[in-house]
């Protein structure tokens, strides 16, 4: 299918690397003009030190499914906003760039949390690794119609408690679990982070939390004087 | 008795049952000592993050098939249902986990069902669904991250996994979530 | 289940023996930090350690069946442990007290100084050379936080009979330290 295009072909000099790579995975898959578009915010991506696959993603995807070249150029300048504001927000959390971080954060924004809601959970703490699933599994739970509030709650408890991805890549079918017994998204997740927060104070019988200082046993003595 | 031996008190000391102003003046330097002993005492907390993996692995060497979840009833309408055969613990690349995902819809009045998402480059044709009466499945084995994927029926109508998170498309329609 | 809670332990053990193994990765990952610092102090070595408490769970797999309360079920794994513990130490006699000295000390830099550093491997090194019974009372009491009675009901004895073993790992520890200072 050809369409008039708003946005003009033109030819771009490809240089080696982020455009080669980006133009191989695009090659027979999508038309010229969103391969150099996505050539052109992709280059600009990569020397911002945000991830490409999710830009390539998305023009694989409006291609496939016969969506016109100006609709897929917008969704394309969508996504790269996304991955700015994803970014800011996970420097504003205090976290050093991650690339897989920064995609998570995108799919969180396009499920519907806000630059916050992503600034938030990079303020518990967690690690790069630890964050990135945070951030899929709060995307994933604001898909099921997790309001916003709930959601970051939930996952943030889970994340500050230290809780393996495992654990968190869980919540969302627990969620469901409860939306098919009659629960909103919201009381579901909301009950979810409830049982998770009285987990953490309750700490782990019996090796009475490894992660946390123990309690002063026997009681703390003055610091004994050097002979 | 020898020398080497605490007083009984200092004994109770160590115990956390007395401290160290309980303890008469001439046993205040064995006390501390005592203390100090303890100084010595490692807490920090250990973790060992390899032994899921491993631990799964040896246990599936033992094995020849694994039997999949049955679904209940009540969800056989769609769902992906997730076998876990994965390294749990965070693995030096993450492509290295894999999961078997088994997707699923309830199509009676359908010719044909395919699964097209990110896994499979979008392609309509790529993943044809199988019919056993009005269910249609489909298993693949994916790497461990974020997917997105609909249904394609009849190789026109893309259509999201009802029992599944939707998320917009930004073409207007819902693409299915998948976060493993 | 309750609304908003997540599976128990009870719950997974009776998935996996009606024949949904994979679920046992869950236990896997819920427990198997639990007792690592446990293995680790009592065999002195974080390598040694990660063998016993991967042999432990893969021991607890083949015998779930036999696990009489599967709510409780990490307390029966403890059980599980303690006895891959105290074969190791059978074995290895000689080693460990090497690895005593460089596994063990690793996290040391993070609080104190070369002097708190010392005194944690000497202890270390003291503690590798009590009874594999009196090492275990001093690192569940001392480390892990445990008092004399959730001690005795874990292991199945006396609150006596412990302080005993105790009191007696206390003496020996202060001779270890005092011969090798």
């Amino acid at each position: 299918m050809i369409a008039l295009l708003a946005v003009p072909l033109t030819v771009l000099s490809m240089q080696q690397g982020a455009d080669s790579a980006i133009a191989q995975r695009l090659a027979g898959r999508v038309p010229p003009q969103i391969a150099s578009l996505v050539g052109e915010l992709g280059t600009a991506a990569a020397t911002r030190g945000l991830p490409v696959d999710p830009l390539i993603q998305k023009a694989i995807e409006g291609s496939a499914k016969g969506v016109p070249s100006e609709r897929v150029a917008a969704a394309l300048r969508l996504v790269a906003t996304h991955l700015d504001s994803a970014a800011a927000a996970l420097r504003d959390g205090g976290l050093p760039a991650d690339t897989l971080a920064i995609a998570a954060g995108e799919f969180a924004i396009t499920a519907g949390l806000s630059r916050n809601d992503i600034t938030a959970l990079a303020r518990t703490g967690a690690n790069a690794a630890a964050l990135t699933v945070g951030l899929r599994v709060a995307g994933t739970l604001a898909a099921l119609g997790v309001p916003p509030a709930e959601d970051i709650g939930l996952v943030s408890v889970e994340l500050r408690a230290g809780e393996p991805a495992s654990t968190l890549l869980l919540l969302p079918a627990e969620v469901q679990a409860e939306m098919a017994k009659g629960a909103t998204a919201a009381q579901a997740a909301a009950g979810l982070a409830r049982a998770a927060a009285a987990q953490a104070r309750r700490g782990p019988p019996p090796g009475r939390g490894q992660g946390q200082p123990p309690p002063p046993h026997p009681p703390h003595p003055p610091p004994p004087p050097h002979p | 008795m020898s020398e080497h031996e605490f007083h009984p008190l200092v004994k109770q000391l160590l115990d956390g049952d007395i401290t160290l102003a309980d303890l008469p003046a001439e046993l205040r330097a064995e006390g501390q000592e005592a203390l100090q002993l303890l100084a010595g005492v490692e807490r920090t907390s250990v973790s060992m993050p390899a032994v899921t993996w491993r631990v799964m692995t040896a246990l599936e060497r033992r094995r020849r098939r694994f039997r999949p979840w049955l679904l209940a009833p009540a969800l056989a309408a769609a769902a992906a249902l997730v076998l876990w055969l994965r390294p749990a613990s965070p693995p030096p690349s993450p492509s290295a986990s894999l999961v078997t995902v088994r997707f699923v819809l309830v199509a009676p009045e359908a010719r044909q069902v395919s699964l097209a998402g990110t896994f499979n480059q979008w392609n309509p044709q790529a993943t044809p669904l199988i019919r056993a009466g009005n269910v249609w499945t489909a298993t693949l084995t994916l790497p461990a991250g974020q997917h997105q994927y609909a249904f394609v029926v009849d190789g026109a109508r893309w259509v999201p996994d009802p029992g599944a998170p939707a998320v917009d498309d930004g073409f207007g329609r819902r693409n299915s979530v998948l976060t493993l | 289940m309750p609304p908003g809670s997540q599976a128990t332990d009870g719950d997974i053990v009776r998935a996996v023996l009606a024949g949904d193994r994979e679920r046992y990765a869950q236990l896997v990952e819920r427990y198997r930090d639990r007792y690592a610092r446990y293995a680790t102090r009592m065999l002195g070595s974080l390598d040694a350690a990660e063998d016993a408490v991967q042999d432990a769970f893969v021991r607890a797999f083949d015998q779930l069946a036999q696990c009489k309360e599967p709510d409780k079920f990490v307390g029966w794994f403890f059980l599980i442990l303690r006895n891959r513990c105290f074969a190791e130490r059978r074995r290895n006699r000689t080693s460990a007290s090497l690895d005593a000295a460089n596994g063990v000390a690793a996290a040391d830099r993070a609080d104190g100084g070369a002097e708190n550093a010392e005194s944690r491997r000497a202890l270390q090194r003291a503690l590798m050379e009590l009874t594999p019974d009196q090492r275990e009372v001093f690192v569940l009491k001392h480390v892990e936080g445990l008092s004399y009675s959730e001690i005795a009901e874990r292991l199945s004895t006396s609150v006596p009979s412990l302080k005993m073993r105790m009191h007696r790992a206390y003496d020996r520890l202060r001779e270890q330290l005092r011969d090798h200072t």
